[in-house]
């Protein structure tokens, strides 16, 4: 069994490695199948951070860009996901810089969305706005979670997805987000407290 | 049952979803929620909730991801390009730090000839003796760092 599971990661680790390699080459059939293959993830992840179509689009074509300029970075140790992540996380805080005034320029998402850690949170975006709202599947479940979701702060939302749809490890949406540990534990257990509870009285009603 | 019973019970059913819990911890849980129907509740709402959550999907513009394709291609074409422009400033740097260790005995001979017949102290012309061995890399540096494929993007 060990000697299976050590194959499995051998193989990952491969592949890893040739996307990097890859990726340093800037090898534009690669970056095509990436494109393609990572869409739906990291613009739900935008997705979730922004809550703007607009915004999301716009930060995806940055991100892959940035992911093109440095893909020399990427050395193939950790998931491409991760990294990809990372960086579309960082073009958010930059738009977020430069939306802000400079007198209260955010540090980081971080301090923006985190009301657990007595930091106004960022959002939530309006909940009658149709912004959010319209981009999402048209299913009648899925309304709810929706109109649950925009009411969370970003923060929450960025660790709820990163670990229960992209299903990351704790330490690798820490990579992600560039928390502590401990700080991305806490968002999850309030995160998922909130929502619980949104979804509840929604369904209550 | 006490209140700690349930606080416990609600931090568990979340920590058995978001980290992992063990097997005693597990059974503990298991035998409150079979007792208590207000946790089992609770528990059963946490696991709709995780469904919804998974449950949500996203459209993308079919549209947006053609035009990103082709704007990463174009980049890439541009910096290819700027990578090639780029080699003749590498070939000359290549260069002149080979002309300089090369020529840099005689050099140094000949700085240390004109600080004798100036009648300068010594430190003075090996400084300009460094000074002028180092020249060379200091304007490449100053050509590729003005050159830099990337500007005004601050993050990673």
């Amino acid at each position: 069994m060990s000697a299976i599971l050590c194959w499995f990661a051998n193989s990952m680790e491969l592949e890893t490695q040739s996307l990097a390699r890859g990726l340093r080459r800037r090898d534009p059939e690669l970056l095509d199948h990436l494109i393609g293959q990572y869409q739906f993830r990291l613009f739900r992840y935008l997705l979730y951070l922004t809550g703007r179509r607009e915004e999301a689009e716009e930060l995806f074509q940055e991100t892959w860009i940035r992911v093109l300029e440095r893909g020399y970075q990427y050395n193939g140790k950790a998931k491409f996901e991760t990294w990809l992540f990372a960086i579309a996380r960082h073009l958010v805080i930059d738009m977020l810089r430069r939306q802000k005034s400079p007198a209260a320029s955010p540090a980081s998402l971080d301090d923006l969305g985190d009301p657990g850690e007595g930091k106004p949170g960022f959002e939530p975006a309006n909940p009658s706005s149709a912004a959010l709202i319209d981009l999402l599947a048209a299913e009648e479940e899925g309304e709810h979670v929706r109109a649950a979701l925009a009411c969370l702060p970003a923060a929450y939302r960025e660790v709820l997805m990163l670990r229960f749809q992209e299903d990351l490890q704790l330490e690798e949406i820490a990579a992600v987000t560039s928390a502590p540990l401990s700080s991305v534990k806490s968002r999850l257990y309030r995160g998922l407290a909130a929502l619980r509870e949104k979804l509840e009285k929604d369904h209550g009603r | 049952m006490d209140d700690n019973s349930h606080e416990r019970v609600e931090r568990l059913i979340a920590k058995a979803r978001i980290e992992t819990i063990s097997p005693d911890e597990r059974l503990w849980l298991d035998r409150h929620i079979e007792e208590c129907a207000r946790c089992a509740g609770l528990s059963d709402a946490t696991e709709r909730a995780l469904q919804s959550l998974r449950s949500v999907t996203v459209q993308v513009d079919p549209e947006l991801v053609k035009r990103t394709q082709l704007m990463v291609r174009f980049r890439a074409h541009q910096l290819e390009g700027e990578r090639a422009g780029m080699l003749p400033v590498w070939v000359c740097c290549a260069l002149s730090w080979i002309l300089g260790i090369a020529t840099a005995k005689p050099v140094w001979r000949g700085f240390e000839w004109l600080g004798q017949h100036a009648g300068v102290p010594n430190l003075v012309w090996q400084a300009g003796f460094v000074a002028w061995w180092l020249l060379p890399a200091i304007v490449a540096a100053a050509v590729l760092a003005f050159h830099r494929p990337e500007s005004g993007r601050a993050g990673l």
